[in-house]
């Protein structure tokens, strides 16, 4: 902590204000691309393409590769949300390093040990990576992405993220308070 | 004029180029509103902290009334726009199982990749955890297949299932969102917070 | 063999409309000379102005990496090589007009003159070598009495190896985007770039990294005017050279040239080295990797979209 004291660090922007400016970038993505923002789909195309390169025959047979391939032609890796979501990296970088916050850490309530936190993101990760494909996006393809353009399944997505969130939100609270 | 990339008025190329932009302008406000950090955004399902919901919310009403008013200007033809499919149980579904990894890792996909950017760690193993789930989804594809198409109603717009115009639709979600932050600040003075 | 009379490029396949005889060989190599240049250039540069215990690293340690960086190349050259056995007959000739003939002749320079630059710096590195045999003291001590000729031989063969590596592209007056003569200057800033990105990251003293991320700096600008001036010349000059500027300002090189080269490979390394010269801290190996990322990514892209860029229909 002693370092912290000639470095400063910034503290995070008004969150209204973020929110603007997060829609802004989001009524840019619908002006040049005619499709909002999204994170999942770019680990689709990931998994898509590891598949294809690993075992082509057996991927070709999936189900999975065929639903993909009727919205996305050509390269899976040249798609907008792969080239979105570099974008996000660098984004998230450069704003790391204005602020001050680019450390390498575990992040977790003192109630938890660094090696928990880890295993219950890795579980974290699993589901949501399941449910993204099954809701056909995460909070941001789907549930904010959904909300702009008022699509029926947005709100229907972002109320089931946040409630069962919301209900599940006591059984883990020692995870985070 | 919009969508650019739609109507030809931008190249494919150029297109992924502007993907990569917007991306870095998306990844930059994450960060800069405290995205990047798990106990700041799991802090909204607690009341410690309800960033996630001011700026989601703000930021889903500011796209919306930006685009009803891009196509009122006719600066966007939003016959073009994509507007997500609904597919009731899947939306359900997917979303509660969305929900509960939500609370257990602390992130969602975009905030995960926004996490890594800075070095969390944790966000790190997210990530790896969601390239599992994804794939596990891809390799067992035929078993929920049925759920996935279940339900079908199109691509309808959540205005004309309640029976209202997009204006008025618009108006409302304003009003209820105006009552949800009243009810966040409100929780954040209650709950004790710390700065992460 | 049989014998060909070659009349017109037009019959050659491989030609036209598209040439499809350099890969990824080609670019590697352009690359990684490109880089040695730098490095030995720098080196020189600082040995020959006195500056050796100011800049230890970019004079003792970095020049260790250009003798991989050329061998490796090299090896990469020889893999292309149709005609493998022949690649002697290059120094048969001299051709003053050929840019092939200058650099077989400034690489049969260089590499030596590398590695005695690296031999004599070898304690720095090893502290016990042992040369074993007096033949090999007496030499060092030979080169050591005229070291600063060797540095001047280096200073001048580097550059003109760097300038090398594109003019061997602009001497084809067949590919439009290729021939213009800013790649010259262009893969040398370029390649010092590299160069000058291999010492911030191995220098561990705080001044010469600053130094370097001001050097890498001046030299991002340089490449980012070049650029613009090569996309200035294009558009003013016949609809061949606007077709072949198109390639990268909406046709199938735009998002790679521009993601890759110019925001991955200079902007966003010009801003974190602004930032380290200031108050902010970054970790120096960030920017680093990513100006020799974009360095390799330049030679790739212009060989291919060169290749693509014609004249004819």
């Amino acid at each position: 902590m002693a370092k912290s004291k000639e470095r400063k660090v910034r503290s995070y922007i008004n969150p209204y204000l973020g929110g603007v400016l997060l829609g802004i970038v989001l009524l840019a993505a619908n002006f040049v691309a005619g499709r909002g923002l999204g994170a999942s789909g770019a680990i689709k195309s990931t998994v898509v393409t590891a598949m294809v390169t690993v075992s082509p025959s057996s991927a070709e047979k999936s189900g999975f590769l065929q639903e993909f391939r009727e919205s996305h032609a050509g390269n899976p890796m040249k798609t907008w949300l792969v080239f979105e979501m570099m974008g996000v990296l660098v984004g998230g970088f450069l704003s790391g390093a204005f602020a001050g916050r680019l450390k390498l850490k575990v992040e977790h309530s003192p109630g938890i040990t660094s090696r928990k936190r880890l295993l219950l993101a890795l579980g974290g990760g699993v589901l949501f990576g399941f449910g993204s494909q099954l809701g056909r996006g995460c909070t941001s393809g789907s549930a904010l992405s959904g909300m702009a353009v008022l699509s029926l399944g947005g709100f229907v997505t972002m109320m089931a993220i946040f409630g069962t969130a919301y209900a599940f939100a006591y059984f883990f609270r020692k995870n985070w308070i | 004029m919009g969508p650019l990339a739609i109507n030809e008025l931008i190249s494919e190329n150029t297109n992924l180029f502007l993907a990569f932009i917007i991306g870095i302008g998306f990844g930059f406000i994450l960060e800069q509103s405290g995205f990047s950090s798990s106990r700041k955004l799991a802090g909204v399902f607690y009341g410690y902290d309800t960033v996630v919901l001011k700026v989601f919310f703000t930021a889903a009403i500011t796209a919306m009334l930006g685009l009803l008013f891009f196509s009122l200007f006719g600066w966007i033809d939003m016959d073009l726009v994509y507007v997500n499919p609904t597919y009731l149980t899947s939306a359900i579904v997917g979303g509660m199982i969305m929900g509960a990894g939500f609370i257990i890792g602390g992130y969602c996909p975009g905030t995960s990749f926004c996490g890594a950017s800075i070095g969390k760690i944790d966000a790190l193993v997210f990530i790896g955890g969601l390239f599992i789930g994804v794939f596990i989804f891809g390799i067992g594809y035929d078993l929920w297949d049925g759920m996935y198409m279940a339900k079908f109603l199109g691509s309808p717009k959540v205005s004309e299932t309640l029976g209202l115009t997009d204006g008025v639709f618009a108006f409302l979600l304003i009003i209820v969102a105006l009552g949800m932050f009243w009810v966040a600040e409100w929780a954040e003075k209650k709950f004790p917070r710390a700065e992460y | 063999m049989e014998e060909e009379l070659i009349v017109s490029g037009r019959m050659n396949q491989m030609i036209d409309p598209h040439l499809h005889i350099w890969h990824w060989q080609i670019s590697l190599y352009l690359f990684l000379g490109g880089m040695a240049a730098g490095i030995l250039a720098i080196a020189a540069l600082y040995f020959i102005r006195g500056r050796e215990n100011d800049y230890k690293t970019a004079v003792r340690i970095t020049p260790f990496i250009a003798p991989f960086l050329l061998v490796i190349g090299l090896l990469a050259l020889f893999i292309d090589l149709r005609h493998k056995l022949f690649f002697w007959q290059l120094y048969t000739n001299i051709k003053l007009q050929s840019p092939m003939s200058w650099g077989a002749w400034t690489l049969m320079v260089i590499t030596p003159v590398s590695f005695v630059w690296c031999a004599l710096h070898i304690k720095d590195i090893f502290p016990n070598w042992d040369w074993k045999y007096k033949w090999l003291y007496d030499l060092e001590a030979f080169f050591n009495k005229y070291k600063k000729a060797l540095a001047w031989v280096m200073l001048i063969y580097a550059i003109i190896l760097g300038i090398y590596t594109g003019i061997l592209l602009s001497a084809f007056n067949a590919r439009p985007l290729w021939n213009t003569s800013i790649l010259g200057p262009l893969f040398l800033a370029s390649g010092l770039s590299a160069g000058a990105a291999a010492t911030l990251v191995l220098s561990k003293d705080s001044k010469e990294r600053k130094q370097f991320a001001r050097i890498d700096l001046v030299l991002i600008g340089i490449e980012l005017f070049l650029i613009i001036h090569m996309f200035m010349g294009f558009l003013a000059s016949t609809q061949v050279q606007i077709e072949a500027a198109q390639l990268f300002l909406g046709g199938q090189y735009t998002m790679s040239f521009w993601i890759f080269v110019v925001i991955l490979g200079m902007l966003i390394p010009a801003l974190l080295e602004i930032m380290e010269l200031g108050k902010f801290h970054i970790p120096v190996v960030i920017p680093a990797v990513l100006v020799i990322f974009g360095s390799l990514m330049l030679r790739f892209i212009i060989v291919y979209a060169g290749q693509v860029s014609r004249w004819l229909y």
